[in-house]
């Protein structure tokens, strides 16, 4: 039932979004484009996760690290290497994805929390070189004012390329979800032990999604150097990692564009609450612990659900416990 | 006409004459501003570093008070903060905030080094000054220096420069380097090594000594030092793992065996946390002190400071307090809110601060402060650490020169 | 290289050891029997820490009040632990890992803010009680005696532990509600009890870890960022809900980092986190029996 629901809602939200977002610059102050943007890319890296996590069921604990790495390879090719703009931002997906590879293949012999510390593990140790090495990647200070194109100079024109940067991304995504392979993932999510019984690989698939996942993050990750022209190593932190697991949380891992949503409201909060008050965190923390109590399916889940009971008019249970269930 | 009518005409005329030149709407011939001036601050607000920046902040708000009694070409300075958190991305985007929607006329911040790096750079791209008042990386007026960042803090290259000039006039030849392992540790450390070796070429280094940032115990590594028995020993460390350093050395009786270093050792904000638990006779610098030199400047700054916010200036405080004066002192030469000419304006500008003239140097946009130079020592009076035999070493003999920081910009 | 140079840096490891040791065993406790992957026992570490700087120097920081910062800050943690566990956490244990990790995650979001407002955002530091000052001279070299008291409390530490689960009638039931809850139930034992009070014992670690760790360091905020992503680490190589296993893992990464500022200083930090990958490559549920 609910697939069937987002199969009809989904594209029809997303051509409508993209066409509002489209129109957005002509009409919103410079730092509002800006801060589209910045909600856009973190869109992008929640929804990267959330195939891993919602549609896959991997406990993708550090999924920032492929962002950094995304990041990290474009600007270091660029100031270190030399590569023009361009080609150093079509290496960043594939080095994320690259080490999603690494990453899941050791990872994904483990299942839950197990698979979880492992991640971290490893992402950590990247981390610690990324912050480590000053010759190479700048250690923490990180790079700066990384040289582009002179027509990604106006914010308005990096705004629209990561908004099709992004809904590319977004519509390749949704279209993995639903292809075969998209089906089977949430098969194996939702019945490991099953799969491997009717001789589906289990491993293969989570692998796969894991790739999958990374290379996403990754363009996020060279977005983001698009967009800024900085990359710190707090990009790999596993703080960062938690945020983009709340972003999924808040805006519901069962739904496609939840993410999106979750990420838009965490980086308005950021910015917008930062102004006020220097406690945010405190928000943001209270902000998690209702949506824990109060609404585990997170805001898109909960409207979702709220139209399909009110179709059916028949109450229907909560979606299952979660990616562990 | 009768003569009295004359008299009476050229009267009225010498009278309105004068009172074309003295009215106050002769002075109005001098350009005004149209606007007041608008100065947006990102800087760490929340953690350790807060006691810092707020620190930086209450100095820039006491210049502020005196500048706008008068104001600056018939403005007023203002100003904005916003909390970076130690993070350089929400800095980014704060700055950028700043920019586009506070449309402020300058920006300034941080403690954060790698945030002051990250805006600086954005600064150059938005064609917008940025003035760095407590990040004491060198690479921020150094290697990665432009026409858009400007500093009102010392930097590691003159605090190592100055300490080793300092040490070097002691009779110390083998050496030990203890340092935290950061970007700051090894800035600092070889500044240091480089000078002492340039002041006193006959020196050797007995030994180096890492540790981790925040490594919480440094008693095995202070004893290991006093092991390698060196004759003097320096350490590159600041803010909380200094004030660490402090306190082991008090743990093991090391200050009384091996004559240390530090930059910021007798600095009163950095101190200020540990009370009397520091040891005597260790060798620091700083580029400010509130006691010293008693200046009637710097008495009537401290004696100000101390009456709006309770406590003492530390060196932050004197840094945003010359800021708040290069900014009201550059728009008022520049006569204008243009960037540009203000940038025009504050290279080669020399104010007066608490500690006398200073100059922002035209050719890399730091600003030459005197240092000062000292040793730990007790005071029960204030019941503090305070600096004694304080020496003060000319700000122009401390800094890299010029030529240096164009082959560092080079490279 | 100089004997004496590897000797304190192995006995910075060690002590060092022990103070993530008593922290870890703390989160793998309550891992292992409550089931939650707490990320606030960082704060409590932190709190403990802050809490030992209020009890000294409100006392004077005489020989007694430093004793008792040493003794009584750890029930600070304590404290603020069982009320979390008791009127939030407690009404979640049935809900899946990520979203306890997300929950105890946005406490320590919550009890930083906290923390700040109570203590201020400047450093602080404590003196340890004066025997405990200075160095002891064993064998011709001079040995910090704090650090001859931590690696006399670790082991204590895990002593304790072994007997109050293995001695103690609540300790007896705690091992087996991780075992099978329900099991436990069925017997007529209230098991929310008995978790509040695991909980409270994990907690009281983690407390005890920050106030053992005080007279040593700056306390600052942003100590529980540190040590709570080691401590995890350490819980995962040593099997998850493992006392034992917390302290090797405790003792290869309190080692394995100081060890390594001998090999190459500036990437020591990175050694531990190498030596936890290697040992997850080579077991990946961690060295010893993991209770999961």
């Amino acid at each position: 039932m609910r697939a069937q629901f987002l199969g009809r809602s989904v594209p029809a939200s997303v051509l409508a979004a993209v066409a509002i977002l489209a129109a957005a610059p002509a009409v919103l102050p410079s730092f509002y484009t800006y801060l589209l943007a910045l909600a856009l890319v973190m869109g992008l890296l929640a929804t990267s996760l959330n195939l891993a996590l919602g549609y896959g069921g991997i406990y993708q604990f550090h999924h920032a690290v492929f962002y950094g790495v995304g990041a990290y390879t474009a600007a270091l090719a660029i100031t270190r290497w030399g590569w023009p703009a361009w080609a150093a931002f079509l290496a960043g997906p594939p080095a994320a994805a690259l080490t999603g590879w690494l990453i899941g293949w050791v990872c994904v012999r483990l299942t839950r929390l197990y698979f979880g510390m492992l991640q971290i593990s490893l992402g950590s140790l990247l981390w610690v070189i990324v912050l480590r090495w000053y010759s190479f990647t700048g250690g923490d200070n990180g790079i700066h004012g990384i040289p582009l194109p002179p027509i990604l100079r106006p914010v308005e024109n990096v705004y629209y390329l990561i908004l099709a940067a992004v809904a590319a991304s977004l519509a390749a995504l949704y279209l993995i979800v639903r292809s075969p392979f998209g089906a089977t993932l949430q098969a194996v999510r939702d019945n490991p032990q099953r799969c491997q019984v009717v001789g589906i690989d289990v491993r293969v698939h989570r692998l796969v999604a894991i790739i999958i996942a990374a290379f996403f993050a990754g363009a996020a990750g060279v977005l983001y150097v698009a967009l800024e022209r900085s990359v710190f190593p707090n990009m790999l932190f596993w703080v960062l990692s938690l945020e983009i697991l709340v972003m999924c949380l808040l805006g519901g891992w069962f739904t496609f564009l939840g993410p999106m949503l979750g990420a838009a409201i965490v980086v308005t909060l950021r910015i917008i609450a930062g102004r006020y008050t220097e406690n945010w965190t405190t928000i943001l923390g209270i902000m998690l612990i209702l949506l824990i109590f109060f609404m585990p399916e997170g805001v898109m889940g909960h409207v979702q659900e709220r139209m399909i009971r009110m179709r059916s008019q028949a109450p229907r249970p909560r979606p299952g416990a979660g990616p562990d269930a | 006409m009768g003569k009295g009518w004359v008299a009476l005409l050229m009267g009225v005329t010498v009278t309105l004459a004068a009172g074309m030149f003295l009215s106050p709407s002769s002075v109005a011939q001098v350009p005004t501003l149209g606007r007041n001036v608008k100065v947006g601050i990102v800087d760490t607000y929340s953690g350790p570093p807060a006691v810092f920046s707020n620190d930086a902040l209450n100095g820039f708000k006491l210049a502020l008070g005196e500048i706008n009694r008068d104001g600056v070409l018939g403005a007023r300075i203002e100003f904005v903060t916003r909390d970076e958190r130690f993070s350089p991305e929400i800095g980014l985007s704060m700055a950028r905030e700043l920019i586009l929607q506070e449309r402020v006329d300058l920006l300034v911040g941080t403690i954060n080094s790698a945030t002051a790096l990250a805006i600086s750079a954005l600064a150059r791209e938005q064609k917008i000054p940025f003035i760095v008042w407590i990040s004491k990386s060198e690479a921020i007026t150094g290697a990665q220096g432009h026409r858009y960042v400007f500093s009102t803090t010392e930097n590691t290259a003159m605090a190592g420069k100055a300490l080793a000039e300092y040490f070097a006039r002691k009779p110390f030849l083998r050496f030990w380097i203890g340092a935290e392992d950061y970007e700051y540790g090894h800035a600092i450390t070889n500044s240091f090594w480089r000078f002492m070796k340039r002041a006193k070429p006959e020196a050797t280094l007995a030994g180096q000594t890492w540790w981790r940032t925040g490594e919480p115990d440094l008693v095995p590594y202070l004893t290991s030092i006093m092991a390698g028995r060196p004759e003097a020993a320096f350490f590159g460390t600041g803010g909380a793992g200094m004030a660490n350093v402090l306190r082991t050395m008090l743990t093991v009786g090391f200050a009384e065996r091996v004559p240390s270093a530090i930059h910021t050792a007798i600095d009163f904000t950095a101190l200020r946390p540990l009370g009397l638990n520091v040891p005597e006779g260790v060798t620091g610098t700083t580029d400010y002190l509130w006691y010293y030199p008693e200046t009637p400047a710097n008495q009537a700054f401290v004696r100000a400071f101390q009456a709006a916010y309770g406590t003492p200036p530390g060196f932050p405080a004197f840094h945003g307090y010359n800021t708040a004066y290069f900014i009201a002192e550059a728009i008022r030469k520049a006569r204008s809110l243009d960037r540009e000419k203000i940038i025009d304006a504050l290279e080669g500008l020399r104010i007066r601060s608490p500690v006398g003239e200073v100059e922002m140097r035209a050719c890399d946009h730091q600003v030459i402060y005197p240092i000062i130079a000292g040793v730990t020592k007790k005071n029960l009076q204030l019941n503090a650490i305070v600096a004694a035999n304080p020496v003060i070493l000319r700000g122009a003999d401390v800094m890299p020169t010029c030529e240096d920081v164009a082959r560092a910009r080079r490279r | 290289m100089d004997l004496q140079v590897i000797g304190s840096q192995l006995l910075v490891g060690l002590s060092r050891a022990m103070i993530l040791f008593i922290v870890s065993a703390g989160l793998s406790f309550v891992l292992g029997v409550l089931r939650v992957p707490n990320v606030f026992h960082g704060s409590l570490y932190m709190i403990g820490a802050f809490a030992a700087f209020t009890i000294a120097t409100g006392l004077g920081s005489n020989a007694a009040g430093l004793w008792l910062a040493l003794l009584a800050a750890p029930l600070a943690g304590a404290v603020v632990g069982l009320v979390v566990e008791r009127a939030l956490l407690s009404r979640l244990y049935e809900r899946e890992h990520l979203m306890l990790i997300l929950f105890t995650w946005g406490i320590m979001l919550i009890l930083n803010d906290v923390v700040k407002l109570i203590w201020g955002a400047d450093y602080r530091s404590v003196l340890a009680p004066p025997i405990l000052r200075g160095a002891a001279h064993i064998l011709g070299a001079a040995v910090p005696r704090y650090n001859l008291f931590l690696l006399l409390v670790g082991p204590l530490v895990a002593v304790g532990m072994w007997a109050f689960t293995h001695k103690t009638r609540l300790g007896r039931m705690a091992r087996a509600a991780a075992v099978d809850r329900e099991m436990v139930g069925v017997l007529g034992i209230d098991v929310s009890r008995i978790l509040a009070a695991a909980f409270l014992v994990g907690s009281y670690l983690a407390g005890l870890g920050g106030a053992l760790v005080a007279p040593t360091t700056s306390i600052t905020l942003g100590m529980d960022h540190t040590i709570i992503i080691e401590a995890f680490l350490i819980v995962t190589i040593g099997g998850l809900g493992n006392l034992w296993g917390a302290l090797v893992g405790a003792l290869l990464f309190g080692v394995t980092q100081s060890l390594g500022l001998l090999i190459w200083p500036q990437f020591a930090i990175v050694f531990p986190y190498a030596a936890t990958v290697l040992v997850l490559l080579v077991r990946p549920t961690g060295l010893l029996r993991s209770v999961w």
